[in-house]
């Protein structure tokens, strides 16, 4: 055993420990890599806990490596683990050995949705007949607050029917030909993490109302975009438990029924 | 668009919404249902007592007294778990 380090050197000691945790070429004297060891372990694993589809389309040894690599780059800056993961699909953005699955980045977008999702503040949320009882000609003045849970993930690949078959099936269903691009939509109703598609350019729709537009300028924003279909968003937003308060006119105010 | 016709469209597009919604069976109505309490496998709960907010899937032991899982209205009673020590448990409305 080696003896303690004397209490003027144990700062200088402890900096070179902390840094040498996480590299993975770092010589590291007698029995201390053990704890190297044991955090990049734990890391990895709170990873793809996070993130197991990722995990399933790279095979656990890729993911590992790739997670280590993450680790390296991004260690935690919080003591919460369940904060850990946020820059994880940032980092896929630009993970030249993943570059072959070029979707693996939106996936990991979409895992980090969902388990924000999980972890959000409860609210209670609308029902779209809240929106029928409306007045037609007030409708383009409703102001629809998010709840809290509630996230878009918009995507160039299919990545939604991607996220559902790797994480339901046992054997994963090829997708058509026809597999474009796809609009997420993450919420937690009876606190449940749901996953939903919603038309194209509704993440536009979404972000039009986040910044507390009405629901005509909303709409005009997201209709610019080639398959948006207003009926279809509003349906699957209410129905998903997306919408917790709904005002008229200019004045926002929450309304939690 | 004038002004009359932006109306139309979105007031015909939110009855739309509507009636896509109706039917397609509101997940966020609990109406049909009630938590049952005592007989959800380990990770499996939709929630517990225990006063944590984060609670979905957190159960660590098969059939946690204390964590509920959403079940259809009325069936919670005859739900009829098998404990590890070979003992016969009903599912319950309240915390055990």
């Amino acid at each position: 055993m080696r003896e303690p380090p004397e209490a003027n050197d144990l700062r200088a000691w402890q900096s070179v420990f902390a840094a040498s945790l996480l590299r993975a070429g770092a010589i590291m004297p007698d029995r201390q890599a053990v704890h190297r060891n044991n955090t990049r372990a734990s890391l990895s694993s709170a990873l793809a806990a996070r993130f197991p589809v990722v995990r399933r389309l790279v095979g656990p040894d890729f993911f590992r490596a790739m997670a280590l690599c993450f680790i390296e780059r991004q260690p935690p800056r919080s003591p919460v683990l369940a904060e850990y993961g946020a820059g994880f699909a940032h980092f896929l953005d630009g993970f030249a050995p993943a570059r072959e699955v070029a979707y693996l980045a939106d996936v990991a977008r979409l895992e980090w949705a969902r388990h924000l999702a999980f972890h959000a503040e409860e609210a209670a949320a609308l029902s779209i007949e809240r929106l029928t009882a409306v007045a037609p000609d007030r409708l383009e003045q409703v102001r629809l607050g998010l709840h809290p849970a509630a996230s878009v993930v918009a995507s160039a690949w299919p990545v939604v029917s991607i996220w559902t078959t790797n994480a339901h099936d046992q054997e994963v269903r090829p997708l058509g030909d026809g597999a474009g691009s796809e609009c997420a939509l993450v919420t937690r109703p009876e606190l449940h993490v749901l996953v939903s598609a919603l038309p194209a350019g509704s993440d536009r729709l979404v972000a039009a109302l986040a910044e507390g537009n009405g629901l005509a300028e909303a709409v005009a924003r997201a209709a610019t975009v080639e398959g948006f279909d207003t009926a279809t968003a509003l349906s699957v937003l209410f129905r998903s438990g997306a919408v917790a308060s709904l005002s008229v006119g200019s004045f926002h105010s929450m309304e939690l029924s | 668009m004038t002004v009359r016709s932006t109306h139309l469209a979105l007031a015909a597009a939110v009855a739309a919404a509507s009636l896509m919604s109706a039917g397609a069976g509101a997940q966020t109505a609990n109406a049909d249902k009630e938590k049952c309490f005592g007989i959800a496998m380990a990770g499996k709960n939709d929630c517990a007592a225990t006063g944590n907010n984060s609670c979905a899937g957190q159960t660590k032991a098969d059939y946690d007294a204390k964590a509920w899982k959403y079940v259809a209205k009325g069936t919670c009673a005859s739900m009829e778990v098998t404990l590890k020590d070979g003992m016969k448990r009903k599912g319950t409305l309240m915390p055990m």
